[in-house]
Parts: structure tokens; C-alpha cells; sequence
């Protein structure tokens, strides 16, 4: 069984935000928990799903929240650890294993912090493979399992239980929770056996993003550079094949509504400026790119921004005007491409008036600039 | 007119500036107590153009002092850090994840009390004064003269900063306090780890401060004197004895503005090569490209912006090896002027290369350089592939830019560099820093947490625009020249009611006062 300790941390977490497109928030804070959390108790156990017994009790724990939110409101260092106990005081079943909601940003590191802590085994595999901004969009409730029995503490420790089995309804109750507790709340939810957790998520996810923090560091350097090592990489996964979408500076951000939803977007021209922009439209991450109106990717797939001399991936939040930038899409793991998962998170579950259509489909019609 | 200082590590650099003309200029040798060096640079632009003390208006300070005490670790004072914010962040102290030398140079004085604020400006928890009064008898106690303060979301709520503050001060009068939401933006560990740098250079920043004020008066000088900081814009002595950190990228900053002052690029690619390394720097419209990694200084994260800059380690003191296949990284420093062949001495120096190949007249020419021409054209190639390489790297596309070379490494470069679209070695550029610093302009910034939906979007920005421009105006700024150079939005997600975060940024020409004042 493979052991994961703080030398891999750094990597994991570069690999967390390539994987976040534009999500998930700034990392370094939780890194600092989870670094600190692996020197006091040693490396945590890394199961792989398929060894998780059937009958094993697995949790689903995260943040809840603005990512923002937490570079002021720090986490602190046993606000993970406290969350699964509560939960198995309130509820009254010791819990075998741990697993992320999201392989994105800081909710990767959440559930290597608790589980260090209590001397369980974290789950290699998340809930969605990358970030997204939703409860029902992860797979575990798509695929059948209930949100509840569930439990969220705020930074005062102070608990709230959750009971609705309806998704949408938890993910309602929950984002309220979180805006009145300060705007960031950890959340235990999702209990699922082991069987329904190997039928249901995102496998081998945390030893990916390592693989691909590895990568990113040792190929550091111009964005096209990296682009063949990151291609050989994701042929071999459970994703699909990486695109390059553009190069170019951003000349613009602003925000504006779509569906309801507060929607930012970014303006990327080329560094002659000669050229069409390409769009990018965000909401917590990069969902949708297009070039004139024409879609070149969007969600499920991923989107993800590399600072261009550097290939350090950029979340939402540190996007500025005048960055130089490389713009990728990736395929998204098959399971999000299925209709009833697609119900949850097509292009039209953010208000855009657009069927969801395969990168590599959108590429094969398009012939991207400056390759 | 205006005088520009560049007290670098080894050189102090001065000019005289008459509107946009170099009048006069001079490279002197920094000295150990930094006064003398800058009264003899002072003498000497003075006397060269024959100018009256009184013609001067301001003088304009540029100083990797203050970087290099936190690089070197010398001349930092200990600071007691207060971190406002818990029950949140318990297990994170301030001065988390520093290298261990310079969190244990400012002592072990690490508190964290209950208190802090809420994104929506409500308590986190209420203050607890009895705590307050247990931090502030410590600090008492153990004797400490500077702190940082800092809060959760103090940039947008900063009272409970202010109230520890204020009872520091009548407990501990003459007490040094940094607040962190005075220092940076959200982020709470990077703002907090700004604040104690800063507040570790307060009593050193009162020193220099002192000196070159000291200095000045010395000479005659009258007039009121700035220091540049990290964005170009300048500070009045009083602000730079609160917050010296925000000079931390003001040498690459002075050398990129320089550049663009003297040849009057506003894109290229500036060359700035010095006695061990060359930095490469970019223009865009005028002003540097920022980095967009989080800035470190002596291995302590900060949010400070700063000029992204590319080190290579070819200067014009780089060793050479291999039959001038190999030049650099290791560097004989200033140390040139007495190891160099081409002064006399007997080490082979990149320098030597040039002057060997009948390229640069150094040394007086007292020492001739004989080397083996293979070695020479060898040299001569190695330097251009390490500049090359460096230029490719930085340059933001494949359509090469003009090449600015400043610095008084330039005579490295004797011929056109492929990666050039053209090569400009101006005229004072050994003192492009120095003109950066007399031409860096005065800002004023103002950053909030704002929702659109209780103030339209357009009347938020013209507002807090309007406040930029009165904190430019309040620094010292000519009102007729004041602009908004930026506007920076970002919406914290899932906030009800769409909260955004506003950061504006004015920034203008310094006021002329009347001759003499």
C-alpha cells in the first residue's frame, strides 16, 4: 500500500491546481496544514480504491465556501480532524477511510490532514477529478449516493447537521451554512461503503496530480516546451488528450450575470494583438473558452491556464491584467460525459445557452493560433 | 531640477536631471557608512555642472539598503508579531514556514489573540482585553521596540489592528508598529509576513533615513527627498521610516524605468549587467512587467508586487573557464578593479575577454591583455548564447524586441545579440537606476471589498478613484498629472449579493515646488 508524506506534497499540490482549472483557491495555506500534519503523525496510508473493503464506512470531507475566504479566515490545524469526529460522535459510526470531494486546490489536502490525524487511510481518488463549484456536481451524489447523514463545523467549532437525502436541497442548506459561518465551513458528508465508493469515484486522482506536479516541475519552462511531456502524460490516464488553446496576455477581466450566477470572464489576445481573443468565462473556475463565438472547450472538460514562461499553473484569483499566458483544455474522465452526469454539469447547468460538445470535437473544427 | 541617488551594494550612482536632460552624473564607490559616498556623489554632479543648491527641487532616493539587511540579515531589529484572528488559524503562527535564520534574527515573540473580523465586517469574536493587556506586559516586559500587527481581513475592516495599536503606544511610548492592512492585500500569512519584515527594518529605515537627510544638509540641500519603491512610485522620507519593505524591488524597477527614460522605449527588453550577474527585465508601456509568482525576499513569501525579473549569473566580473567556453556563475564582484587582468591583477574575468579582443578600453590600459584567440572568440560566443538564452526566455513572443543595455557590466556586449530586433547602449546608462529614481512618480492606492448591487458598479469605481487620486494628491503628487494607472476587481465567489474586491491605483509626476522651497 502506498504511503504519501510531506516530500510529495509540493507536487501534489502544483498538480491540485493544474487540475483545479482556475478553482479551488490558493493551496499554500492548506499545504502549511497538511505539511505540518504529516511531520507531527508520519505519512497517511494511500488506498487504492479497489482495496477499500466493501463494507468499509468512507467519508467525503472538504471545505465548503469562498476560496477567498480562506486566505483571511485561516483553517486551523485540527478543523478537519474535529469535523470527522464529530461526525462519528453525532452519527455513531467510526469511519474507515477518508476521500476528497475535488482534486482541486485545498479541498486535495483536506482529507491527508484528518486522516493523518486519526490514523486512517485517505481513499487515491476524488469526486470530481478536477474543481467545480457545486455538491451535486460531484460524482458520488450523481452516481447514487446520499449527501446525508452529514455535518459541518465552522471556524467557532460549532456544528450544523444535515439530513435532506435531495441534493440540490443539501447544496442549498449548505451554502447558507457557510455564508452565515463566516463564508467557509468543513464539511463530512457523503458516508458511502466501500462499494459504492469504488463504483462511484474518480480513481487514482492523488497520485496523479503528483505525477503531474512531478512533470510540471521537472519540464519547467515555456508552456510549449511542456506540452509533449503533459501530452504523453494525460494519454495515459483516465482523462483524455490535452489541447493547446491559445497563447497570449490577458487584456481584460470583468464580470457580468448569466442564469442568475455572477459570471467573471477573461479576454486573452495574442502578444501582437493581431489575432481573435479568445474568452474565457468563469465562475470559481475556467468554464467555458471561446474564440470570436465560437465554443473551443468548456465544462466538463478542463481548462486550465499556465503562466506562459514559467508553466505555473494560474488559478481564477491570480489572473491579472497583462499576464502572459498558455491556455490547454482536457478531455474530462468519461464518467462526466455520460448523459445523467452531463445533467449535472453541462455547459448549461452554468446558464450557458450551449449543448456540451467534446474538446477534441471542438478542436478537430478549429485550428488553434500560434501553435 | 532633480538629483537621482542609486546607493546600490557596491556603487552609488548619482544625476542630475534638468526637466528630461542628464545634466550631470557620476558612479562612485558605496561606502561603509553610505553618507560619505553619497556627499562626494553629491559634490561632484554639483560642481561638474556648476549648479546652485538652490535650483534643486527634490531629490529622489533609490536604495537596496533595506533589501540587502533582510538578504544579509544584518541591521534587522526583533519584532514581536501579533496576529489578531483566533479561534481561526490556531496551529498557523505568524512566521510559519520562514527559514529558521532569519524567524530566529527577530526573536521568539510570536502571539496570536482571539479577535479579527469577518469577510462582512462582523467580529470573528469580540477582542478579549485581557489578552490584549497579558501580549502587551510581555512585550513590555522582555523590551522588544518593534511590532507587527496583523488581523483577519484587516484590508477591509482594519479597527481591530488599530485598537491593539493605539494601547501598544500609551503602554509603550515610542514603540515601532507596523499594521499589516497598511502593508498589503488579502492574504492573510503573506500581508502579516510583510509586516514583520517591515516592522524588523523600522529602526534601521530611521537610521538611513537620518543619514541622507544628514547628508543633504550637509551639502546645502534644502529640498524635500523621496525614495523609490517596488511599482516606481516614490515615497516622502517620513513614509519610508514606516514602511522601508515597499523599496524591496526598487533597483530593478529604477534600472527597467531608467531604461525606458533614456531611449524612450516604452517595449523592450532591458539588459541590466553588473559585476556578478545580469537581470533581465521587461518594458511594457513604460513601466516593468510584473511577476506573476508570489514574491520571496530572504526566503519569506510576501505579496509585494515586483518587477518579474530573470538573474543570469554573467556579470563583468564572471570567472572564466575552459577555454572561455565557460563564464560564470562564481564572480570576482567588485573585487574586479584590483583581480581583473586587464587591472593588473590575475584573474580571468569576462572583462578581459572584451578587452583582450580590442572591444572595451578599461583599466586605463595599463594592462595588457594578451589571451589565446580562441579563447577570445570562444568568450565572445559564450556571453552572447547566455544572454541569448536568458533574452528567449523572458521575451513575450516569438517577434523579437529592441535590447536596452544599462548597467556598468554593458561592455560585455560588443556586437548585436540575435535575439535583438535592435541594440541601444544609451548614453549614462551605467546610471540608469539612478534616473529611474529621479523620475519615479508619486501613487496612491485604495483597495475594498465592495458589492455593486448597494453602489452601481461605475459610481463604486469613480469613487474609490477619486480617493486614490487624494492619497496620490496627500503623497505629493501634482494634482494636474494625476491618473488612474489601475484598476484591479475580484469577486470573491459564492458571497451573496456578489461581493468584488476593488484595488485602484493613481499615480502622477511629483509636484514642482517654487525654486528653492
Amino acid at each position: 500500500m502506498a504511503k504519501l508524506g510531506s516530500e510529495s506534497l509540493s507536487d501534489l499540490v502544483t498538480g491540485a491546481v493544474f487540475l483545479a482549472t482556475g478553482g479551488g483557491g490558493d493551496p499554500h495555506v492548506a499545504e502549511l496544514i497538511a505539511r505540518q500534519a504529516l511531520d507531527k503523525y508520519g505519512p497517511v496510508e494511500l488506498i487504492d480504491p479497489n482495496d477499500v473493503a466493501d463494507d468499509a464506512f468512507v467519508v467525503a470531507l472538504g471545505g465548503v465556501g469562498a476560496p477567498t475566504v480562506s486566505l483571511e479566515l485561516l483553517p486551523s490545524m485540527n478543523e478537519a480532524a474535529n469535523t470527522l469526529r464529530a461526525f462519528e460522535d453525532r452519527f455513531g459510526r467510526k469511519v474507515d477511510a477518508v476521500v476528497s470531494f475535488e482534486v482541486g486546490g485545498g479541498n486535495s489536502l483536506i482529507p491527508i490532514v484528518a486522516a493523518a490525524a486519526m490514523g486512517i487511510p485517505v481513499v487515491n481518488g476524488d469526486g470530481m477529478g478536477r474543481a467545480l463549484p457545486e455538491a451535486q456536481m460531484m460524482t458520488y451524489p450523481i452516481s447514487g449516493v446520499s449527501p446525508t447523514p452529514a455535518l459541518a463545523t465552522d471556524y467557532l467549532g460549532n456544528i450544523t447537521e444535515f439530513h435532506t437525502t435531495d441534493i440540490m436541497q443539501f447544496e442549498r442548506e449548505i451554502r447558507r451554512c457557510a455564508l452565515t459561518s463566516g463564508g467557509m465551513v468543513t464539511s463530512a458528508e457523503h458516508p458511502m461503503s466501500g462499494r459504492q465508493l469504488r463504483d462511484s469515484i474518480v480513481p487514482r486522482t492523488i497520485s496523479f496530480s503528483i505525477e503531474l506536479g512531478r512533470v510540471l516541475r521537472k519540464y519547467r519552462g515555456n508552456a510549449h516546451r511542456i506540452f509533449e511531456p503533459l501530452q504523453s502524460l494525460f494519454r495515459s490516464s483516465i482523462y483524455g488528450d490535452i489541447f493547446h488553446l491559445y497563447t497570449g496576455k490577458v487584456v481584460d477581466s470583468a464580470t457580468r450575470i448569466v442564469g442568475g450566477y455572477d459570471i467573471g470572464e477573461a479576454t486573452i489576445t495574442p502578444f501582437d494583438g493581431v489575432g481573435e481573443a479568445l474568452k474565457i468565462s468563469i465562475k470559481n473556475e475556467y468554464l467555458l473558452a471561446r474564440i470570436s463565438d465560437r465554443t473551443v472547450a468548456s465544462v466538463p472538460d478542463l481548462i486550465t491556464i499556465l503562466d506562459y514562461e514559467t508553466s505555473t499553473p494560474i488559478n481564477a484569483e491570480r489572473l491579472r491584467y497583462g499576464q502572459r499566458v498558455s491556455v490547454f483544455a482536457i478531455g474530462c474522465p468519461a464518467f462526466y460525459r455520460t448523459q445523467k452526469a452531463l445533467e449535472f454539469v453541462s455547459p448549461r447547468c452554468f446558464g450557458f445557452p450551449i449543448d456540451y460538445q467534446p474538446v477534441e470535437v471542438l478542436s478537430a473544427q478549429t485550428t488553434s493560433p500560434r501553435g | 531640477m532633480r538629483i537621482g541617488i542609486d546607493v546600490g551594494g557596491t556603487h552609488t550612482d548619482a544625476v542630475l536631471l534638468d526637466g528630461d536632460d542628464v545634466v550631470s552624473s557620476v558612479k562612485s564607490l558605496t561606502t561603509a557608512d553610505v553618507s560619505s559616498g553619497i556627499l562626494e556623489a553629491l559634490e561632484s554632479i554639483l560642481s561638474d555642472a556648476g549648479a546652485q543648491e538652490s535650483s534643486i527641487e527634490a531629490v529622489m532616493l533609490g536604495t537596496t539598503q533595506f533589501t540587502n539587511a533582510v538578504i544579509e540579515r544584518k541591521q534587522l531589529s526583533e519584532v514581536a508579531a501579533i496576529r489578531i484572528g483566533l479561534p481561526s488559524g490556531d496551529g498557523l503562527p505568524p512566521k510559519i514556514g520562514w527559514p529558521q535564520g532569519i524567524s530566529e534574527c527577530l526573536g521568539d515573540h510570536v502571539y496570536m489573540i482571539r479577535g479579527g473580523t469577518l469577510y462582512d465586517g462582523r467580529p470573528l469574536v469580540a477582542l478579549d482585553q485581557g489578552e490584549v493587556d497579558r501580549v502587551i506586559a510581555d512585550i513590555k516586559r522582555k523590551g522588544v521596540k518593534s511590532v507587527a500587527i496583523s488581523a483577519a481581513f484587516s484590508p477591509m475592516t482594519p479597527e481591530p489592528e488599530l485598537v491593539v495599536a493605539e494601547q501598544l503606544r500609551s503602554a509603550i511610548p515610542g514603540i515601532n508598529i507596523t499594521c499589516s492592512h497598511r502593508i498589503g492585500r488579502l492574504g492573510l500569512l503573506e500581508r502579516e509576513n510583510a509586516a514583520i519584515l517591515n516592522a524588523s527594518l523600522l529602526q534601521f529605515a530611521d537610521r538611513v533615513v537620518d543619514s541622507f537627510g544628514t547628508a543633504l544638509k550637509t551639502r546645502g540641500l534644502t529640498c524635500r527627498f523621496f525614495v523609490s519603491q517596488n511599482d516606481g512610485t516614490l515615497m516622502d522620507a517620513e513614509f519610508v521610516r514606516r514602511f522601508p519593505a515597499l523599496t524591496f524591488a526598487s533597483g530593478p524597477t529604477n534600472s527597467l524605468r531608467g531604461a525606458c527614460k533614456l531611449t524612450g522605449l516604452d517595449n523592450a527588453i532591458v539588459v541590466d549587467i553588473g559585476g556578478t550577474t545580469s537581470d533581465i527585465g521587461i518594458l511594457q508601456d513604460g513601466f516593468p512587467r510584473e511577476s506573476n509568482i508570489v514574491i520571496e525576499v530572504g526566503g519569506v513569501r510576501t505579496n509585494f508586487r515586483m518587477p518579474d525579473i530573470l538573474a543570469l549569473g554573467l556579470g563583468g566580473g564572471s570567472l572564466v573557464s575552459d577555454e572561455g567556453r565557460v563564464i560564470g556563475p562564481e564572480s570576482v564582484g567588485h573585487k574586479l578593479v584590483t583581480e581583473g587582468l586587464a587591472f593588473g591583477g590575475t584573474t580571468l574575468t569576462a572583462t578581459d575577454i572584451l578587452v583582450a579582443a580590442g572591444r572595451a578600453n578599461i583599466g586605463a590600459g595599463q594592462h595588457r591583455v594578451d589571451l589565446p584567440p580562441e579563447t577570445i572568440s570562444n568568450g565572445l560566443q559564450t556571453i552572447q548564447s547566455i544572454l541569448n538564452l536568458g533574452i528567449e526566455k523572458m521575451m513575450p513572443s516569438s517577434d523579437p524586441l529592441p535590447v536596452v543595455l544599462v548597467g556598468g557590466g554593458a561592455i560585455l556586449v560588443s556586437e548585436k545579440l540575435a535575439s535583438a530586433s535592435a541594440m541601444h547602449c544609451p548614453p549614462h546608462s551605467g546610471v540608469a537606476n539612478a534616473i529611474g529614481a529621479a523620475i519615479a512618480q508619486i501613487g496612491g492606492e485604495v483597495e475594498r471589498l465592495v458589492s455593486y448591487q448597494q453602489l452601481p458598479r461605475e459610481d463604486t469605481i469613480r469613487q474609490m478613484s477619486e480617493e486614490a487620486r487624494r492619497a496620490a494628491i496627500a503623497a505629493g503628487a501634482d494634482e494636474a498629472t494625476v491618473r488612474i494607472a489601475d484598476i484591479e476587481e475580484t469577486t470573491i465567489s459564492y458571497m451573496s449579493e456578489g461581493s468584488t474586491r476593488v484595488r485602484i491605483k493613481a499615480v502622477g509626476d511629483i509636484l514642482r515646488r517654487e525654486r528653492g522651497g
